[in-house]
């Protein structure tokens, strides 16, 4: 049977991943040669540590997400460059949404074994930065380099490059890595072996409780932000069943992921097994790096409905719609046999119609670099990043019965409703003064610097929040943007409607 | 053909001279009766965005809409997005939130468990579950006409506790929405008044694809 047949004789489903013979040695090995303290102890290291792998992809993929203008045109006046930063926009989005996804699916192994997620101040930094027990070599890129180092920078050939560094498919012939790691899959890889030796057991997995993870109902593959258009559309037209007559955004939007794309039934597993382990594993290497073995990385979707490019392949992909993609012999990046690359895709972008949609954002910048009138802004949204985290952190505390409402009222308006708006804003300040102002034909705009402020222990850190956001307020006073920094901060810290709170909750209590 | 901006070029004629301008304000309401997300969600007469004082009418007095499903919009304080609703059934739908969510729109359990904004735009369509790609508002308007009769006997059960006005029509089925937004909902042309007032109502996302005027 084939592997197509498969899909028309069963049910679409991501089957678990069958141990390689490379694992199935270090398995061997470790039963031998180890203890069960040991495995543990490394079991819930390596998990932490993916945690930080996942939520280090995070702040980069968002800082080349925020650089992307993805309407300067649209409806029936988009240009061949607005399509291509629409669906920059939207792949990238799409593919941070699986990091978070990934990052809780971590969280949730780690805690069913009695362990709290860290993520507060663990974010990479200072950028460049390595990847944490990534190897510091790796294939070439199209700078000519072969250092594993990923910057916060602008979308662009390069930053995709580097996109591509932290997607690298793993080979079926891999050796499982905890350290030193070349794949994503490697790491993963080890962890999954560490779980299948003799000395973890289900009831390992029961240490924190199933019903205080992350429930599977706080993830949606897709939203408004992570789809896109293929083509002009009328932007007064009814989407089906009874649409009009002209094109409308229903008829071509795109939606890059892809209901199917995960082991076991849900995404968001929550986890009291070896097994259910084992296969949020998947989801997050499958997810990344392409469908599971035994097809391995061959394939360029992750998916059963093959409707859902890898990470590695949507990257690519964008890569490939560049001028500059397979133009210049000399300029080629490593990349692996298999997935085959795609074919350079038209239209093609020039250079030029992207200086027209992505903003000219510095490279690695931080706070202290930024002109001082600007410096309480960025404090302010290092801070927002942060809180995010503490409330991720929050969410394993709750009661069960809280966790939605907390999770969107916290998640969602601080990832919508402050983060989103505050970075658009920012993105429109243009730096004069300092080491990132740029000169007046080529201006440089203010950008998120993901740093790891400190908001005191997670007890105080709401009311450092608080404090941050006074500060920014009072930095913008006489600025064109006051009103917004004014009203963003509110959203944050003070909001009410009715008497009741509509601003971040206060997780105080918790702590 | 104008690339002045979004939304441009709008369709001419206005297809919507004849229906009454969109209100900013939300006008007093029957008392008792739930508030709802969107057009032709309304529970009873003078349930809508015009309230009890009715729309406007060209050389007529004031008319209310005669019964439930036949209002003009939303009645819940106008908001922008997913979680920002005030209370129960004041949700949108469509743009964030789970399947299960988007194939319920309007249906919300509590305060900041509503998807999306009000008014739902008639070019909204579903980005995830059963309803995905298709219109927000047709599903909405469906799963009201579902629930009616269960909403129906909870309100004449009020009416005979005293809690809501005895002569409020309870009719067995709810009435059609104005006619000239039968079968799509309240078009974004109409709530931004021929695209001239973008502010009337903001729906989030950064792709342009929510046919509403954008929040970020």
């Amino acid at each position: 049977m084939t592997n197509d047949e498969k899909f028309i004789v069963a049910p679409p489903q991501d089957p678990a991943t069958w141990l390689t013979p490379a694992e199935l040695a270090l398995v061997a090995d470790l039963d031998l040669n180890s203890n069960r303290d040991d495995v543990l102890a490394r079991l819930k290291g390596d998990l932490q540590g993916a945690i930080e792998v996942e939520l280090a992809t995070i702040p980069i993929y968002l800082y080349s997400y925020y650089s992307v203008k993805r309407t300067e045109k649209t409806g029936e006046n988009i240009r061949p460059c607005d399509l291509y930063a629409n669906k920059a926009g939207g792949m990238i989005m799409s593919v941070a949404i699986e990091e978070m996804l990934h990052m809780t699916l971590s969280c949730n192994i780690l805690y069913s074994l009695g362990v709290q997620p860290q993520l507060y101040k663990k974010a990479p930094g200072p950028y460049p930065t390595g990847l944490p027990y990534h190897k510091k070599t790796g294939p070439v890129g199209p700078d000519g380099s072969d250092k594993v180092l990923i910057p916060l920078s602008k979308l662009s050939y390069e930053q995709l490059w580097h996109f591509l560094q932290i997607e690298y498919p793993e080979t079926a012939d891999a050796w499982p890595e905890d350290r030193n790691w070349q794949t994503i899959g490697q790491f993963y890889s080890y962890i999954r072996c560490l779980v299948c030796t003799k000395f973890i057991t289900d009831d390992d997995f029961t240490a924190g409780s199933k019903n205080t993870q992350v429930q599977s109902d706080n993830y949606s593959p897709n939203c408004v932000n992570s789809i896109y258009p293929d083509d002009r559309f009328d932007p007064w037209a009814m989407p089906p069943p009874n649409g009009s007559s002209g094109q409308s955004a229903a008829a071509v939007a795109q939606y890059p992921n892809s209901p199917d794309s995960h082991a076991g039934l849900v995404e968001l597993l929550t986890v009291d097994t070896k097994s259910l382990a084992l296969l949020a594993m998947d989801t997050i290497c499958d997810q990344g790096e392409g469908y599971a073995r035994p097809w391995g990385a061959a394939e360029p979707t992750d998916d059963p409905s093959k409707s859902e490019f890898s990470h590695y392949f949507k990257f690519l992909r964008l890569q490939a719609q560049m001028e500059e993609y397979g133009l210049n012999p000399s300029h080629q990046e490593g990349l692996p046999a298999n997935p085959k690359a795609p074919d350079a895709i038209s239209p093609a972008v020039s250079q030029t119609e992207l200086d027209e949609v992505i903003v000219n954002f510095p490279d690695n910048p931080i706070t202290a670099c930024y002109p001082p009138d600007l410096q309480p802004i960025s404090d302010f949204c290092n801070g927002v990043f942060q809180y995010m985290l503490i409330m991720t952190e929050t969410v394993y505390k709750l009661p069960p019965e809280e966790q939605k409402l907390f999770f969107n009222i916290g998640m969602h308006r601080s990832m919508i409703w402050v983060l989103d708006p505050l970075i658009d804003m920012m993105r429109d300040i243009e730096i004069t003064e300092g080491p990132y102002a740029g000169p007046s034909t080529a201006p440089v705009f203010m950008a998120p610097t993901f740093e790891n402020i400190n908001l005191g222990t997670r007890k105080t850190a709401f009311s450092a929040l608080v404090g941050l956001g006074k500060a920014a307020v009072a930095a913008s006073a006489d600025k064109s943007y006051a009103s917004s920094v004014t009203g963003l901060v509110a959203t944050a810290t003070t909001a009410k409607s009715d008497g009741q709170s509509m601003h971040l909750p206060d997780v105080s209590p918790y702590w | 053909m104008s690339d002045s901006g979004i939304g441009d070029p709008t369709p001419k004629p206005y297809p919507y001279e004849d229906a009454p301008d969109f209100p900013t304000e939300i006008g007093v309401q029957p008392e008792g009766m739930p508030l709802h997300a969107c057009m032709g969600l309304n529970s009873c007469q003078g349930a809508d965005r015009f309230g009890i004082a009715g729309h406007p009418v060209d050389g007529m007095p004031n008319q209310q809409n005669d019964c439930a499903g036949q209002g003009y919009c939303s009645t819940t304080a106008s908001h922008s997005c997913h979680v920002q609703n005030n209370c129960a059934n004041q949700g949108g739908c469509g743009l964030y939130g789970t399947g299960e969510e988007m194939n319920q729109p309007g249906q919300n359990a509590c305060r900041s468990l509503g998807s999306c904004a009000t008014p739902i735009n008639a070019e909204r369509f579903s980005t995830n579950g059963p309803n995905k790609g298709k219109s927000v508002w047709l599903r909405a308007r469906a799963v009201f006409e579902d629930n009616w009769p269960t909403l129906q006997k909870e309100l004449a059960q009020k009416q005979t506790d005293g809690k809501v006005n005895s002569g409020q029509p309870l009719p067995s089925t709810p009435g059609s929405v104005p006619s000239l937004f039968e079968g799509k909902g309240p078009a974004y042309l109409w709530v931004s008044d021929d695209n001239e007032q973008r502010g009337h109502m903001a729906a989030c996302g950064s792709s342009g694809l929510s046919g509403a005027g954008g929040c970020s």
